[in-house]
C-alpha cells in the first residue's frame, strides 16, 4: 500500500479505492452505507415495479396503474444510474468529486420521474430541479473555498490537519446537499412519492437518506 | 413547507441566509489563501506557449504536483506532449498559446486525465445523465 497522511477516517480502515489523486476509502461506516446502496440497486435491476390500485368511489371498478414498455426501462435506468452515483457518493475520499457525485444523484432524482405522465409529479418534479439546480452554486462554492483556504481536496489531508477546513465551507456543502438531497423539503418528495412504480421512486429516497449521511461523517470528518 | 410552490423560495431564502453569513463572517475573520497549493499556476510571459506553458521535456521527466505521486506512475507525460505540428509553431512564432489549435497536454489536461481523471469521468456522467433525460422527453412527445 502507499502512504496515506491518517488512518481513521470515521472508524478503522478497511479497503482503498485509488483514482489518482482521489482516493475511495471504506470504513466500517462508508462500508455500510456503500452495501445498503448497492442492495437497492440491485433490488431495482432485478424487481417488477408495482401496480398501484386505485379505487373508483361508488363503484365496483378498481384502476390499476402499471408502469410498461420505454417508461419502464428508463426509469430502471435512471433508478440504476441514481444508485452508481449514491455508492460513488457514500464512498468518495474527495470533497469535490464528492460534490459532483451528489449533483448527478440530484440530476438521476428527476430523471426517475421524469417520464410520469401525472401533472402533481411533474410539478413537484419542476420545482424540485429548480432547488437542486440552485443546490450547485453552494455546492461548489463549498468546494472552491475548501481548496483555496487548505490547499488540497483529499479528505484523507483534511482529517489529517483538523480542523482544517473553514466552517464556511462547511455550511456551504451542507446546503448545497440539502438541496440535492431536498431533505428537509418533505413536500416536494411526498409528492414525488405519488408516482407509480416502488422500486424505482423509492431509490429517490434512499439516495437522499444515504447522501446525508455521508456529509454529516465528512463534516466531522474535516 | 407544505405547499410544492413555495419550496423554491424557501430554499432560496436559506442559501442567502447562508451566503450572507459567509460574507459578514469573512468580513470579521478573513480566511487566508494557503501558499501551496496542491495545483499551483505559474504564468511564465516570456515562452511562446504563454499563457498555457506546460513545462518540461516531452517524454521525459517533468515536475508535476499531485496528492499522491505514487498512484500516477505516468505523471508529468500530458503535460509535456506537444504534436509534431505543435512544436513547430511553438518553436517558429511566440503566439502559440493564444492560437485555437488544438494540441493535447497541458497541466490542465495533466489533472483532468491524469491525477483527477474520475472527476472528469463523473462530470461527462451527469452532462450524459442529463441528455438522456432530455432525448426521453424529446421522443416522447413525437409519439
Amino acid at each position: 500500500m502507499f502512504e496515506l497522511a491518517s488512518f481513521n477516517i470515521g472508524g478503522h480502515e478497511l479497503f482503498v479505492l485509488p483514482f489518482g489523486d482521489i482516493v475511495n476509502y471504506f470504513t466500517p461506516y462508508t462500508a455500510a452505507l456503500f452495501i445498503f446502496a448497492l442492495i437497492f440497486t440491485i433490488i431495482c435491476i432485478i424487481s417488477k415495479p408495482e401496480r398501484q390500485l386505485e379505487t373508483a368511489f361508488g363503484t365496483d371498478a378498481i384502476y390499476a396503474k402499471e408502469v410498461t414498455g420505454k417508461d419502464l426501462r428508463f426509469r430502471r435506468f435512471m433508478a440504476i444510474a441514481c444508485g452508481i452515483a449514491t455508492m460513488g457518493a457514500v464512498t468518495s475520499g474527495d470533497i469535490f468529486n464528492f460534490t459532483l457525485f451528489v449533483s448527478m444523484v440530484g440530476i438521476c432524482i428527476i430523471g426517475i420521474v421524469a417520464s410520469v405522465k401525472y401533472k402533481h409529479v411533474l410539478n413537484a418534479a419542476f420545482n424540485y430541479g429548480i432547488i437542486s439546480m440552485l443546490a450547485t452554486i453552494p455546492l461548489f462554492g463549498g468546494a472552491a473555498i475548501t481548496l483555496a483556504a487548505t490547499g488540497t481536496l483529499s479528505i484523507w489531508e483534511l482529517s489529517a490537519m483538523a480542523p482544517a477546513m473553514p466552517g464556511i465551507a462547511k455550511a456551504l456543502i451542507l446546503v448545497g446537499v440539502m438541496g440535492e438531497g431536498i431533505a428537509p423539503f418533505y413536500a416536494a418528495k411526498a409528492e414525488l412519492f405519488r408516482a407509480p412504480g416502488a422500486p424505482y421512486v423509492i431509490m429517490i429516497h434512499v439516495s437522499s437518506l444515504l447522501m446525508f449521511l455521508r456529509v454529516v461523517e465528512i463534516m466531522l470528518a474535516v | 413547507m407544505a405547499k410544492v410552490e413555495n419550496l423554491i423560495a424557501i430554499y432560496s431564502v436559506i442559501v442567502v441566509v447562508i451566503a450572507a453569513l459567509a460574507i459578514v463572517s469573512l468580513i470579521v475573520s478573513p480566511i487566508g489563501y494557503e501558499d501551496t497549493q496542491l495545483y499551483p499556476k505559474h504564468i511564465n510571459t516570456s515562452s511562446p506557449l504563454n499563457p498555457y506553458d506546460r513545462g518540461g521535456v516531452p517524454f521525459g521527466t517533468t515536475e508535476v504536483v499531485a496528492q499522491y505521486p505514487q498512484n500516477s506512475p505516468y505523471l508529468g507525460y500530458v503535460t509535456a506532449y506537444l504534436t509534431p505540428l505543435s512544436a513547430l509553431m511553438a518553436i517558429s512564432n511566440q503566439y502559440l498559446g493564444t492560437t485555437i489549435v488544438s494540441h493535447p497536454g497541458g497541466i490542465i489536461d495533466e489533472i483532468l486525465y491524469n491525477t483527477r481523471g474520475l472527476d472528469t469521468i463523473v462530470e461527462t456522467s451527469i452532462l450524459f445523465t442529463a441528455f438522456a433525460i432530455a432525448s426521453f422527453l424529446y421522443r416522447r412527445e413525437e409519439e
